[in-house]
């Protein structure tokens, strides 16, 4: 193909790149804060994601916007892997961060030939796992962890930093306050928000974001070669594809074309389809104009693929079950009690661990900041599930934010009627710290706040002796656990700076009987 | 020169000067009653079909908003905007009233209008679910959120609340308009402009439960409102403050203004069906000697629209 339209198609490719990955978090903000009527439509990336295709499929019932991840899939079967090259958000970012440090010219950033594996068996571990209980497609899931790193570390880290650079410059007298203070007004009305949002385990995925993104410095667009689970989907249909990169006579043979390769593989000796991202480098980098894009009738024979080994994909196959059964023999799994409450809409337990994707789409569009991906609280196998931190912030009231964005409706979809009905909980009083009983005077802050129309959270008027012997009136607080839908903001607001007097467990939740 | 012609010629004289910049209220002189002076700690409690029409005519009779901003004041004008309810519910203060009010601003020579406050629940959802926020952009007034980054320390030099922190927008306006709405509250029985105060506090507020009587008169005591509207139009008589349902709320088709805090309060209070004795913050404030508590020793002037 001649050198023009080799550059044509190749800026076609960064332009579509940008477009997706701007789209990407442009909605990812906007489910943010969005009013209920005006959120986003952030699950068009997850519906064409065919991992959660299969996610949705093992657990169901199912539902028919995943259908649409049938449409890259059939593309893959004619492109090959253009996905990936094409339109992936966090193959964009790699593809950037590999091409920044390969800018500064002082060497090669080197391909792992053998980790090119990696994220076949990695694929087949989790897919293995999946058959039983363990849905863990979500961890590495290109989709699920860029949701996640940008709700729980990107956009709140980018929030701090745009605050508090304007904010200081904003202050400064003389012409760079002029200049950053109306910026800053604007960014506040627009852009950030109110208060900073807060997340547990920010540092945590925020450092493993950040240790992939530096890996590109190292090796090749490290993610999308050796881990990404969906890269090998579509590396495994790629095989099969339509297009293909053939040489010419004006061929050479001089290597050139592997100078820029995402796995330095170069159509005359060691093209593989499968790892073949159609970034199409190679077309502006041949200096013959020798390679040209054909579509070929599949061929029988041998198709040239990565050899993954009958015995390793046996071993990564045991590990799978492993990963499926070990945590489900945890003394946890039979326990009747559990340290967490989940947002509201939330499938039985059992059902949940297999339904939620671990994408964090419910972090970014709860508005009040409760929701916050597990550690350990959950067990292993839920880790980064979705649980409800009071302190932190409480279930609104006239909400349904989490239930709407949930692409696998782990988290149900509830119109507001139902979701304010909806009990996630019961809010129990620590007598021996509430100030009405402890110190004998009146507080009744989360009185004041809670959300039920007929108050779940009462007081009586008692006549008691406080801690000076004085006989007071005091009116003090009780919970009407019938009334109580466990929202949390009786914790979220409680005065006291020790600990809450007043705290949410999951007792009386109705998920596990609801659906 | 006798008082009467002096206020009047004060009210030529800055229409005129209004006239010069063709303000649409100013435009109409007889548009408003005329400004009388009003007896020391005068309520006027309207009652009318619209809440913007009583409101304005409120603030006609207590004197007029001539008599309390000055041209080129910067104004602060703070509404119950404390939750996402919206303004059925009643528990935010209705915007046609504070639609009054910052019009009036304006004419009056409000350089700037303010308007904030901090919210109970989460403040976007607030601002936007009252109506508030898109009320008061369409008339021109500044919509700030509270930004924690801009609390000072106060002194309100009472005897429970001394320092507290307070967002520094509310100490860096001339006039300050308290617009709060009448409705219940669990633990200090009613919440109206004193008890409002609370939105103009950061830190901790939730231990400020603890004497809030006190609280609220010695907060009401230490930071001056220069003219108090009380919107009591919708009125949530159950389950406050944040309410929800709308059987609790009841039609009262009141606006009660006055400069006098503690007074609006006692009439509010009255008009709402309670004792004033009874309200712990009334008495306290009565008790600091901020003025009447006994609705009868109050010039309350009441008119139907």
């Amino acid at each position: 193909m001649n050198a023009k339209t080799s550059r044509r198609l190749q800026r076609l490719r960064v332009l579509s790149q940008f477009f997706f990955t701007v789209l990407f978090f442009f909605l990812l903000l906007k489910s943010g804060g969005a009013l209920i009527e005006h959120l986003p439509q952030t699950g068009f990336f997850f519906y064409i994601d065919p991992l959660f295709l299969w996610v949705n499929f093992l657990a169901g019932p199912f539902f028919h916007a995943f259908l649409l991840a049938l449409v890259p899939v059939l593309l893959t079967l004619v492109f090959g892997r253009f996905f990936c090259g094409w339109i992936c958000p966090l193959g964009a970012l790699n593809q950037f961060f590999t091409w920044l440090g390969s800018r500064r010219g002082r060497k090669k950033i080197a391909v792992e030939r053998n980790a090119l594996r990696w994220k076949y068996l990695l694929l087949i571990v989790l897919l293995v796992a999946s058959l039983f209980a363990s849905q863990l497609l979500g961890w590495l899931d290109p989709f699920a962890l860029l949701t996640r790193s940008g709700s729980v570390a990107l956009i709140p880290g980018a929030n701090f930093l745009t605050q508090h650079a304007l904010q200081s410059g904003g202050q400064s007298q003389g012409w760079a306050g002029k200049i950053v203070k109306p910026l800053y007004d604007l960014s506040r009305r627009f852009l950030l928000t109110v208060r900073q949002r807060t997340f547990l385990q920010a540092s945590a995925i925020g450092l493993l974001f950040c240790g992939l993104l530096l890996m590109n410095l190292y090796r090749r667009r490290f993610f999308c070669n050796s881990l990404c689970p969906l890269g090998a989907v579509y590396g495994f249909l790629a095989r099969y594809s339509l297009l293909r990169l053939r040489l010419n006579d004006d061929c050479r043979k001089c290597g050139a074309c592997s100078n820029h390769c995402t796995y330095y593989g170069s159509p005359f000796q060691d093209y593989l389809k499968s790892e073949c991202v159609l970034c199409l480098n190679c077309l502006t980098d041949c200096p013959f104009a020798a390679i040209d894009p054909r579509f070929d009738l599949p061929r029988s024979g041998k198709r040239p693929a990565l050899d993954l080994g009958r015995r390793t994909m046996l071993a990564a196959a045991g590990c799978g079950l492993a990963v499926a059964a070990l945590p489900q023999i945890g003394v946890a799994k039979k326990a009747k009690t559990h340290p967490f409450i989940r947002p509201p809409g939330a499938v039985a337990e059992k059902d949940f661990l297999k339904k939620c994707v671990r994408c964090g789409a419910c972090l970014q569009a709860c508005p009040t900041n409760a929701i916050h991906p597990a550690v350990f609280q959950a067990g292993l196998e839920g880790i980064w599930t979705p649980i409800l931190i009071p302190v932190n912030g409480y279930c609104e009231y006239e909400c349904v934010r989490c239930t709407r964005v949930c692409p696998t409706h782990a988290l149900a979809s509830l119109t507001l009627e139902e979701k304010k009905q909806f009990k996630i909980g019961t809010a129990v009083i620590n007598r021996s710290t509430c100030y009405t009983y402890a110190d004998g005077y009146n507080c009744a802050v989360c009185e004041e706040h809670c959300p039920v129309p007929e108050k779940a959270i009462r007081f009586r008027e008692v006549e008691v002796y406080n801690f000076r012997g004085k006989l007071k009136k005091v009116k003090q607080i009780y919970v009407v656990p019938d009334l109580c839908i466990g929202c949390g903001i009786c914790e979220n607001v409680c005065p006291r700076t020790d600990a809450p007097a007043i705290t949410v467990g999951a007792e009386e939740e109705q998920r596990e009987n609801a659906f | 020169m006798k008082r009467r012609s002096f206020v009047k010629n004060g009210v030529l004289f800055s229409s005129s000067l209004l006239l010069a910049r063709s303000s649409p209220g100013q435009a109409k002189p007889g548009s408003e009653a005329p400004p009388r002076p009003a007896p020391l700690g005068q309520v006027v409690q309207v009652k009318g079909e619209s809440p913007y029409e009583i409101a304005k005519r409120a603030v006609a009779e207590i004197g007029g908003m001539g008599k309390i901003i000055s041209r080129g004041d910067v104004v602060m004008v703070k509404p119950n905007i404390g939750w996402n309810r919206t303004v059925e519910q009643a528990a935010c203060t209705n915007p046609e009233v504070l639609r009054a009010v910052i019009e009036l601003a304006f004419d009056a020579g409000a350089k700037k209008v303010v308007v904030m406050d901090n919210t109970c629940h989460k403040a976007e959802d607030c601002y936007q679910r009252s109506g508030i926020e898109a009320m008061a952009r369409k008339l021109g007034a500044e919509v700030r959120y509270c930004d924690e980054n801009r609390l000072v320390v106060h002194d309100f030099k009472g005897e429970v609340l001394s320092k507290w922190p307070i967002f520094r927008d509310f100490l860096e306006v001339d006039k300050f308009i308290n617009v709060p709405i009448l409705k219940h509250h669990g633990s200090s029985g009613l919440t109206i402009a004193m008890k409002n105060l609370y939105g103009i506090l950061g830190g901790n507020r939730g231990k400020l439960h603890r004497d809030m009587g006190e609280n609220i008169a010695e907060l009401a005591g230490g930071f001056r409102s220069h003219l108090v509207v009380v919107d009591a139009f919708r009125v949530l008589l159950r389950n406050g403050p944040v309410g929800g349902r709308l059987s609790d709320v009841e039609l009262r088709r009141t606006v009660i203004a006055s400069t006098h805090i503690l007074h609006a309060d006692v009439a509010a209070a009255v008009l709402f069906g309670k004792d004033p004795r009874e309200i712990e913050f009334l008495q306290a404030a009565y008790a600091k000697k901020m003025g009447e508590i006994d609705i009868a020793k109050i010039p309350v002037k009441a008119l139907t629209v």
